[in-house]
């Protein structure tokens, strides 16, 4: 089992937002898409993903809506608002720069 | 924004379904989870044991959810507001004082703000109020016209005159008031009838129809609100006067009160032509764009034009253009804005007692924030909560003021009605909400945080180590509470002054000598119908009928006179002195005329200060005679002796007739009692020639009036056994015209005593609650001092002197504030200086004698202390 990581302050929005940003997603399927894409390093507990799905309805980046899962039971689907499209890209933008900033003085210094 | 609003907002009222679905979401995932670890190959027991394990505690879970989803800021709130009034009603005492504090200061801010709104800030009633001018001198009908066809800048005008009218034809005759206007007057104020039409300009002439416009009272009262009142017609003063128009319920005059309206030319022909005849208020509506000072410029360009074209009766009037709101608040404005000044003292006072009585209880509570900090409360949410409270006070204080406020405007216009003609009582408008909502508000907020602030400063741990007692942040609570209280004292002695002031100049102007004797005198009007009496000699018939009449009844003496002193009424003549070089035309001097018969200066009780007064003899076809006052003795006999000198009126182109001065009268103030005596010749109705005076005052004098209620019936009859058609009218005694007279000062002194007496009650509250609590917190070293053989009186002193200090450093901030700020009273005050030494002494020794006073209550409790009991204390 490869080493987990705890996930940076902040990181976790991004993360979700990136995550629903094709299409609606319910609680379950982001963490089983977190851990899979990141072949498992990242793990999110469900103690951080619900409070923070809570504090972006709230802020209007994303909405939620029932609807019926997969295997057709009731789910609560988050998607994408048109306010979280916009915080997703500059969000993402801000994330390159300092992971290529980072990198680079890793590299050099 | 409004996303996370909506949010929250729905978090809060539709939790139980917000809360429902966060379950089963989180359900569905712990579902999800025990199907994931089936399919790894374990258990299902196990599964849901791990899965248990992965999920958390989901209380908490849920806990940090809500707290995602904001809705910790309301029920925290919610909360504070439940703890709040628990802790309020835990200790009513303090609840009380706090609330009853602000709704004084809040009431008497609210209803003094009302006034002012109503009275100085709301527009006139009628439209584009800022285009209408009044002109400050009185002008004639003829002028009137001249200015309408001079002028460019004014598009429309007109006069009014207010006289009394006699209403025959009721069960008994009346008077009614009349505004004799032009057909100008109705279309400048800018407001339709409600019913029928104006007066036009084809009607106001020389002859035109007896037409009239009625108020919407006098149509409501004398007609029934009668639908199909128009071409109904009354009897005034002898002719048959339709009604054409009836005006809306909120329209009045500017300044007069009248019942109906009637063309000049109608109604009084034989005043209407004449230039000199200058008896109508104008008012004037300016041209859209021209400016106040364009009309001025303009209205003074023609006055100098009728001056040169009519030196007689025009040579040296002025015409001086007014806003019309200006002309209409002018005189009451100063006194408003004192009262609105004091008012502001009184709710600083208040506030200062309020965030006194708050810090006290902050630092009572020090305990309980030490508590609380220390189960991990943070500053923030102390502050809030005390914050919470004292908003939760200072809007009761506010709900309970405004309460306070209707109770005091309703009182404010039953004490006198006069002065705030056009307030209508407090309007419970949005407006006036608001005001006191964000007064409460604000108050709430500022003085709860200081006091909360100042409690919960240090970290927790500091709070802890710290018993509550001698640490800095109690230092500061005290310090500031020092000088709230210092503040007070200050801020009420101001009020303390001013009020003196005004108490001590009302005194003085009561007591000022009117030159006649008012009690015991009844007066009465009475107008003379022009159509059976307008020559002198029926008008004379009447009068000495009714004079031996009366004067035949038992124990009552009676005279009558043009014009009562406070009556309201004057009537000027220009005055030439027999062998005196003649004066130009139009620069002759004026004296107040007033014609008298029977024994006047007996019954008014006028000393006789030389010669005689004017006797039943001095009658027709006998020698002219008159009797002349101190000041026209002073003005044009400075050094001769006036009797036997011949004086007359100047009328134009009319021959003298002399009459002889036989006697001067000690001078009567006629106008009010704040202004000199008038120059006045008092001559005989008998010999008038001015048949037009047909109005006259009954005085009649009789022991103990106020215990008979038979004279007025008495008088009455007489007059109607002589002449049943004569309204007997304004009934009312000697000193109620002179009461009437004092009224506005009255009011400004009385509202200002009660506010100073507010002020000085709310600073010893303050100061009382300020030495209590020391006390309290000082049992423990008096209670040593005690043990250590210190004297009960030395204890007392301590306590007073520690109080006295506080007082003195008020009251001598206060004695420098109020020397500064009397200064904007002079105008209200009469005859007493601005720094009057004796009321400012006065005064503080008053607020100091207070002031011991409340320190005297908790310095006998220190007093008291048992020593062995303080010391246990602790």
């Amino acid at each position: 089992m490869p080493p987990r990581i705890e996930l940076p302050q902040g990181t976790l929005d991004l993360l979700i937002l990136r995550c629903i940003a094709n299409e609606p997603q319910h609680g379950w399927a982001i963490s089983e898409r977190l851990q899979q894409i990141s072949n498992d390093v990242l793990r999110v507990q469900q103690g951080s993903l619900y409070p923070a799905l809570h504090r972006l309805e709230r802020r209007g980046w994303i909405a939620a809506k029932w609807g019926a899962s997969e295997n057709n039971r009731r789910a609560k689907f988050y998607s994408l608002t048109r306010k979280g499209q916009k915080q997703l890209e500059a969000e993402r933008a801000a994330w390159e720069a300092l992971t290529t900033a980072v990198a680079q003085v890793l590299r050099t210094a | 924004m409004l996303t996370d609003l909506l949010y929250r907002l729905r978090s809060l009222f539709r939790r139980q379904k917000v809360e429902a679905e966060v379950d089963e979401e989180l359900r569905f995932h712990y579902e999800h989870q025990i199907e994931k670890l089936v399919a790894t190959g374990l258990t299902r027991e196990e599964a849901s044991r791990q899965a248990r394990l992965l999920v958390g505690g989901t209380e908490q879970l849920k806990e940090e959810c809500r707290d995602e989803r904001g809705v910790q800021l309301f029920e925290n709130f919610l909360r504070d507001l439940r703890y709040s009034l628990r802790m309020l009603r835990k200790s009513p005492g303090f609840t009380i004082v706090a609330v009853l504090t602000l709704a004084l200061g809040i009431g008497a801010n609210t209803a003094i703000f009302s006034v002012i709104d109503s009275v100085l800030l709301s527009p006139l009633p009628y439209p584009d109020p800022e285009c209408l001018v009044t002109v400050k001198q009185n002008d004639s009908l003829r002028n009137i016209d001249d200015i309408r066809q001079q002028t460019k800048t004014l598009a429309h005008g007109g006069g009014v005159t207010i006289e009394r009218m006699d209403y025959t034809g009721g069960p008994e005759p009346l008077q009614i008031r009349a505004a004799y206007v032009n057909a100008g007057l109705l279309e400048t104020l800018g407001v339709a009838p409600m019913l029928g039409r104006l007066i036009s300009p084809e009607e106001d002439v020389k002859g035109g129809p007896y037409n009239m416009v009625i108020t919407h009272r006098f149509w409501r009262e004398f007609l029934g609100a009668d639908p199909n009142v128009l071409g109904r017609s009354l009897t005034l003063n002898g002719h048959r006067y339709s009604v054409i128009g009836v005006m809306p319920a909120n329209f009045a005059l500017p300044e007069d009160e009248t019942n109906i309206f009637v063309s000049l030319w109608v109604a009084y022909p034989e005043a209407a032509p004449f230039r000199g005849v200058h008896f109508m208020q104008t008012y004037w509506r300016l041209n859209p764009g021209v400016t106040f000072e364009q009309a001025q410029a303009d209205i003074s360009g023609i006055a100098g034009r009728l001056a040169k074209q009519y030196p007689d009766t025009e040579g040296k009037r002025q015409k001086t253009l007014v806003p019309l709101h200006q002309f209409l608040v002018g005189d009451i404005r100063p006194a408003l804005l004192v009262l609105f000044g004091a008012v502001g003292l009184v709710f600083l006072i208040a506030c200062a007692n309020f965030a006194g009585l708050l810090t006290a209880r902050a630092i009572a509570r020090r305990q309980e924030f030490v508590l609380r900090a220390s189960l991990g409360a943070g500053r923030l949410r102390l502050v809030t909560q005390a914050v919470t409270e004292s908003v939760v006070l200072s809007l009761l204080g506010g709900a309970l003021g405004l309460a306070l406020a209707r109770w005091g405007t309703s009182l404010l216009a039953s004490l006198e009605p006069a002065a705030l003609d056009r307030f209508r009582g407090i309007q419970m408008d949005a407006r006036l909400f608001a005001f006191i909502f964000t007064i409460s508000l604000l108050t709430g907020i500022v003085f709860g945080l200081i006091p909360a602030l100042g409690a919960t400063s240090g970290n927790a741990a500091d709070l802890l180590k710290e018993s509550g007692r001698g640490n800095t942040a109690g230092k500061f609570s005290h310090a500031f509470r020092n000088v709230l209280v210092a503040a007070e004292f200050a801020l009420a002695l101001i009020l303390l002054v001013s009020a003196g002031l005004m108490i001590k100049g009302f005194a003085r102007l009561q007591s000022v000598n009117p030159g006649f004797n008012p009690s015991d005198l009844m007066t009465m009007h009475l107008q003379l119908p022009i159509t059976r009496y307008d020559k002198i000699p029926q008008q004379t018939a009447f009068r000495r009928e009714l004079l031996t009449r009366l004067n035949g009844l038992p124990g009552v003496q009676a005279a009558m006179v043009t014009d009562l002193p406070f009556g309201g009424n004057f009537l000027d003549h220009r005055f030439a002195v027999d062998g005196r070089p003649p004066v130009p035309v139009g620069n002759e001097p004026t004296v107040q005329t007033l014609s008298v018969m029977g024994d006047y200066f007996d019954v008014m009780q006028i000393p006789i200060l030389a010669g005689r007064g004017l006797t039943d003899m001095d009658r027709e076809n006998q020698p002219l005679v008159a009797v002349v006052s101190e000041e026209l003795v002073r003005r044009f006999f400075p050094n001769e002796n006036p009797l036997g000198a011949r004086v007359d009126f100047a009328r134009t182109n009319e021959p003298h007739q002399w009459m002889t001065i036989v006697g001067v009268a000690r001078d009567v103030k006629h106008g009010t009692l704040n202004e000199p005596p008038e120059a006045t010749l008092y001559a005989p109705f008998a010999q008038s020639d001015e048949s037009w005076r047909r109005w006259m005052s009954l005085v009649v004098r009789q022991r103990g009036l106020a215990q008979s209620s038979g004279l007025i019936p008495e008088v009455k009859q007489q007059v109607w056994a002589i002449d049943n058609q004569i309204p007997v009218s304004e009934i009312r005694s000697m000193d109620d015209w002179m009461s009437v007279s004092l009224a506005r000062q009255r009011f400004n002194m009385l509202l200002l005593g009660l506010f100073a007496g507010l002020a000085m009650l709310l600073a010893a509250v303050g100061i009382y609650g300020t030495m209590a609590y020391r006390v309290s917190q000082r049992t423990n070293e008096i209670g040593i001092h005690i043990a250590l053989g210190a004297q009960r009186a030395d204890v007392l002193k301590l306590v007073l002197c520690d109080g006295a200090k506080l007082a003195f450093a008020g009251i001598v901030v206060g004695i420098a504030g109020a020397a500064a700020v009397t200064r904007v009273m002079a105008s209200l005050l009469f005859d007493v200086t601005p720094t009057d030494p004796a009321t400012f002494i006065l005064t503080t020794l008053l607020l100091a004698t207070v002031a011991l006073a409340a320190c005297y209550i908790p310095a006998r409790r220190a007093m008291r202390v048992d020593p062995m009991v303080a010391l246990r204390y602790e």
